[in-house]
């Protein structure tokens, strides 16, 4: 019994120490900038100088509605359009044999190290010489083309379908079944938690892009959030509250999206692991 | 059911297609002009739309239109470098004073001598032609200038016993200290530094003049050379002066209030222009100003904003200088933004419809400006200048060693510096391959 | 099986093909075109048909002394994050592995965080690590002043910068890490476990000898990627000390990232970022021979 104590005790003892900065930002955005610091270590939960101004300034400084649109278009291109196409190739590593498998796969392994901030330039003007900035249509192209195919998801894939149990496949094989029917209908369905793992952190990353969006954008209608919540921090006066806001309705779109893939991830999977 | 779509469907697209020929047609006698603008607050991008409509307006006989497009102030500079970079620069576009000189460098920029006569060359500001001017070529107009200046409050002063130096006369550093001690030991918190800006420019922009009224400089006299320079007796001299500040408490490190002046902790705003209109409306009389406190015999005051230049590779050059004559002229450009932003207008002909300037803060902006302004250095390595500059900063404030940073600082410079010339003296015939 | 082998290389063509095509046309030729502007005094203003600099930019960034300090950087973060987050993910990921929903709900604790955009989060941390200024200070801080632990000013000091955010980062991409984790652990034989468990073994052992191996191909996707993500660092440290105090915090990154767009010198840039790229796919390479995969 004392053990259980202890043992929820303790979970309970990390889960705060986790959640403490978030839950700070949450109250925070909610507080006037000159509450944020002052009066000891547990006056962010109580004391005094609530506000809702942060929310509405922070909405109305960052102009945000065409801009999330974009975002939601980029994010769901990038998102699906990758899923087929890197868990395509993850699934040719795992499970194919060809010549240069090896060395192909450890190029790829390279090409993880790549951050944009490197290649941006060079990315640019291949964007360019194919037309991808510019008008509406092209910059959205050219917004998700370049990260459809990502090294690191190839990776993170690869390593979920050697994990699986070959014994399905291969007696698909011995039923006739072509390489395309072994990929979609059995070891696709069975990564699920890896695929919805993929698609949340492509949310994340190309949710939070900057540098990209504003180099390929020449036009307003092609502008994305960050570029729209950009002003807020660079605009004087450097308002604490307002950026506090402002992280939060950043967040609240993964956050949805991590709600919506949730079911399939790892995370809540409750017939995960050894019992 | 499907028919009917289609038939609909065709008409869309012949509505679509004769629109879009109509469109055609119609630009084909309408000459477009791409402008670029960094984005800066509400009223000041409202007031440019409705420049760039009056604009519209007033050149449809010439068959002239502008298409305006905001990027966030952030990171702008990269999103004209590489459209430079991809030959994709819009026909005019506004840049910060500093980084004229870069866009010069690399033959961006077309010079503006044989459009602007004489007589309007004399209603701008001294500071406005200095900053758009290279080699004795102008290449960039601003609509708006800019001003720093010492606020403080008339009350706190008299509660602690300080007195402000007559006629607008700037106090020397003894003088500032001695101030700030005696707010000190009267309970008052002395000076607001705006130590928590994030930008590096704030720290550029603001400190220089100390450095200057030391007789100090951050490059040398022609502008290609840091050496012996940024670390020089008169910097370090100055800086030390400046820690000063930090060391004996009268300057906060790492402030988290972004305007403590106006929210009444603190009795002087070591600040800019745009926090004259926000101090005036809380203080009212109790507002005083003065020039920024000088460490060594020279008064110097910093300036310089974002200014209008016109692509060297633009087809329609013309017309992108008939846009920036439009942004910058008195009324149809200076007066409207100037309303929307508080800056201090560019052109003397402009003050004629502010009526502030006749009174303080706004008679001491322009004096300043009129007389020990001072542009920022004007060279092509300036955004590694003053990135490196702001970092030393940051650290002197802290209680870095003043001269060993510099120092450092310099070396970092001059390693850019170095290589630049290697790539200009190393091989023949480079400067040709800049078209 | 032949035949087998034979229909599965030309499928495996096409399986390849839309990725490869992709990262040939966004990733490979880009590669190609700064590995040529690396060799001239690319201009990044005016990038093409610039004189040839032979190897020059990459003996100037191994002698310049803030590129070294950067690497140096970069690499002590790596040392610091890579053993301790590793460790931390497996072993909240052996924790939590629990089928009671409390649990569960402790995985999405865990794994919060890391859903957060990193340029939120740094500046939330900025607030978090405020030093004390007379009464006000962050809630780090704050808290320590709790246990008696004395005020620091975090990110201004120079000892304490980069292990603060060091820090920041653990927090931050843990939960991610354990997710990998967990998955890994439904590939432990419940058999062999159960086993051991008859025999005798303690908890200790159970993990050293039975989840250990088992989890030998999820550890090393883990310390791989967490490897080559710390050498990525940039956002940090560039939006929280601007790579300060002195050059304590400035990563390989943020050289590459200023030589490009502030001394504009796209030639000596593209150097950086091959050295960059040489220097970190190596050392993925070794960390690839040392743990080797298991081969499905």
């Amino acid at each position: 019994m004392s053990l259980r104590v202890l043992r929820w005790t303790a979970a309970a003892l990390v889960a705060a120490v986790f959640l403490a900065p978030l839950l700070w930002m949450f109250a925070g955005s909610f507080r006037e900038t000159s509450a944020l610091f002052r009066g000891g270590p547990w006056s962010w939960i109580g004391g005094d100088g609530w506000t809702w101004d942060n929310y509405g300034e922070a909405w109305r400084r960052g102009a945000l509605g065409r801009a999330s649109l974009n975002t939601l278009l980029q994010v769901a291109v990038i998102g699906g359009g990758g899923l087929f196409v890197n868990s395509m190739a993850a699934f040719a590593f795992a499970r194919m044999r060809f010549a240069g498998r090896e060395a192909l796969f450890a190029a790829v392994v390279v090409f993880v190290i790549l951050p944009v901030e490197v290649l941006a330039v060079p990315l640019f003007f291949t964007a360019r010489d194919l037309g991808l900035t510019g008008g509406y249509t092209s910059a959205m192209a050219g917004l998700t083309l370049p990260f459809l195919a990502k090294a690191f998801n190839i990776y993170l894939l690869r390593q979920h379908f050697m994990a699986l149990p070959t014994a399905l496949e291969e007696a698909a094989v011995i039923d006739g079944a072509g390489a395309w029917r072994v990929f979609w209908n059995i070891a696709l369905p069975a990564v699920r938690p890896a695929l919805a793992t993929v698609v949340l952190l492509d949310v994340l990353t190309h949710w939070s892009d900057f540098l990209w969006p504003l180099l390929v954008a020449t036009r307003e209608e092609t502008r994305t959030v960050q570029i729209g919540l950009a002003n807020l921090f660079t605009q004087p006066p450097v308002d604490w509250g307002a950026i506090l806001a402002c992280a939060v309705m950043a967040t609240l779109p993964v956050l949805l999206s991590f709600r919506l893939l949730q079911r399939h991830l790892v995370l809540t999977d409750t017939g995960a692991g050894i019992k | 059911m499907t028919r009917v779509r289609n038939r609909a469907f065709s008409i869309f697209v012949a509505c679509a297609l004769a629109l879009a020929g109509c469109r055609s047609a119609h630009e084909d006698e309408t000459r477009l002009v791409r402008v670029w603008a960094h984005q800066g607050q509400e009223a000041e991008n409202k007031a440019m739309r409705e420049i760039a409509e009056a604009f519209d307006d007033a050149h449809r006989a010439f068959g002239v239109r502008v298409e305006l497009t905001f990027f966030p102030d952030f990171q702008y500079a990269e999103k004209l470098a590489i459209a430079a970079a991809a030959r994709d620069l819009p026909d005019a576009f506004d840049l910060d004073g500093p980084m004229v000189a870069r866009l010069v460098d690399a033959g961006l920029l077309a010079p503006l001598d044989a459009w602007i006569d004489e007589e309007t060359r004399g209603d701008f500001l001294p500071t406005i032609l200095q900053q758009g001017t290279i080699e004795g070529r102008l290449y960039a107009l601003g609509a708006f200038e800019s001003a720093a200046v010492l606020y403080y409050d008339r009350e706190k002063f008299e509660r602690a016993d300080v007195v402000a130096p007559p006629d607008l006369e700037g106090w020397t550093w003894d003088e500032f200290l001695e101030a700030c001690a005696k707010l000190r030991t009267a309970g008052i918190e002395a000076v607001a530094l705006h130590m928590d800006e994030s930008a590096d420019e704030w720290y550029t922009y603001a400190f220089s003049p100390v450095v200057w009224s030391a007789g100090g400089a951050l490059v040398s006299p022609e502008g290609d050379d840091v050496q012996g320079v940024l670390a020089s007796e008169a910097n370090v001299r100055a800086l030390e002066s400046w820690q000063e500040l930090f060391a004996r408490g009268f300057a906060a490190t790492d402030p988290v209030d972004p305007d403590p002046f106006g929210s009444g902790t603190v009795a002087m705003d070591w600040s800019g222009h745009w926090m004259a209109r926000s101090h005036l409306e809380k203080f009212g009389d109790r507002l005083g100003v003065m020039p920024l406190p000088r460490v060594g015999p020279e008064a110097a005051a910093p300036c310089g904003s974002w200014c209008w230049g016109v692509s060297a590779t633009s087809a329609r050059t013309e017309d992108a200088v008939r846009w920036l004559k439009w942004v910058t002229h008195p009324e149809h450009g200076v007066a409207p933004i100037v309303r929307a932003n508080g800056a201090v207008p560019a052109r003397r002909s402009a003050f004629a419809s502010f009526p502030e300037y006749r009174e303080n803060p706004y008679a001491l902006f322009r004096r300043q400006l009129e007389t020990v302004a001072r542009p920022r250095p004007r060279t092509p390595f300036y955004a590694t200048l003053t990135q490196r500059f702001a970092a030393a900063l940051r650290d002197i404030a802290r209680g870095a060693d003043v001269r060993s940073r510099l120092e450092t600082a310099e070396a970092e410079v001059q390693r850019v510096v170095a290589r630049r010339r290697v790539r200009d003296g190393g091989v023949d015939g480079s400067a040709e391959a800049v078209p | 099986m032949s035949d087998w082998r034979r229909r599965q290389s030309r499928a495996a063509v096409w399986f390849l093909a839309p990725a490869g095509i992709l990262l040939a046309v966004f990733v490979v030729w880009p590669l190609a075109r700064s590995l040529w502007w690396s060799f001239h005094y690319a201009d990044l203003l005016a990038p093409d048909g610039q004189p040839w600099a032979g190897g020059s930019h990459y003996s100037d960034l191994l002698r310049d002394p803030r590129f070294r300090r950067a690497f140096a950087n970069t690499a002590l973060f790596a040392v610091l994050v890579v053993p301790l987050q590793t460790t931390l993910a497996f072993f909240l990921a052996l924790w939590v592995n629990r089928p009671e929903p409390a649990w569960r709900w402790l995985r999405v604790v865990f794994f919060l965080p890391t859903i957060v955009a990193m340029p939120v989060l740094a500046i939330l941390w900025t607030m978090l690590y405020q030093p004390a200024q007379g009464d006000e200070t962050g809630l780090i801080n704050a808290m320590l002043g709790i246990v008696g632990v004395p005020a620091q000013a975090w990110l201004r000091d120079p000892l304490l910068a980069l292990p603060a955010i060091a820090f920041m980062s653990i927090w931050q991409g843990t939960g991610l890490q354990m997710m990998v984790f967990l998955a890994g652990l439904q590939n432990v034989p419940r058999e062999t476990l159960e086993a051991a468990r008859v025999d005798g073994a303690g908890a200790w052992q159970r993990t050293r000898h039975v989840v250990v191996p088992a989890m030998r191909n999820s550890i090393v996707f883990v310390v791989t990627v967490t490897t080559i993500l710390a050498f990525r660092l940039f956002v940090q440290p560039y939006l929280m000390t601007r790579g300060g105090p002195g050059n304590s915090t400035v990563s390989l990154v943020q050289t590459i990232y200023e030589t490009t767009f502030l001394a504009q010198d796209l030639g000596r840039a593209c150097a950086a970022a091959f050295l960059f790229l040489l220097l970190v796919g190596g050392l993925a390479l070794v960390q690839r021979r040392l743990l080797r995969e298991e081969r499905a």
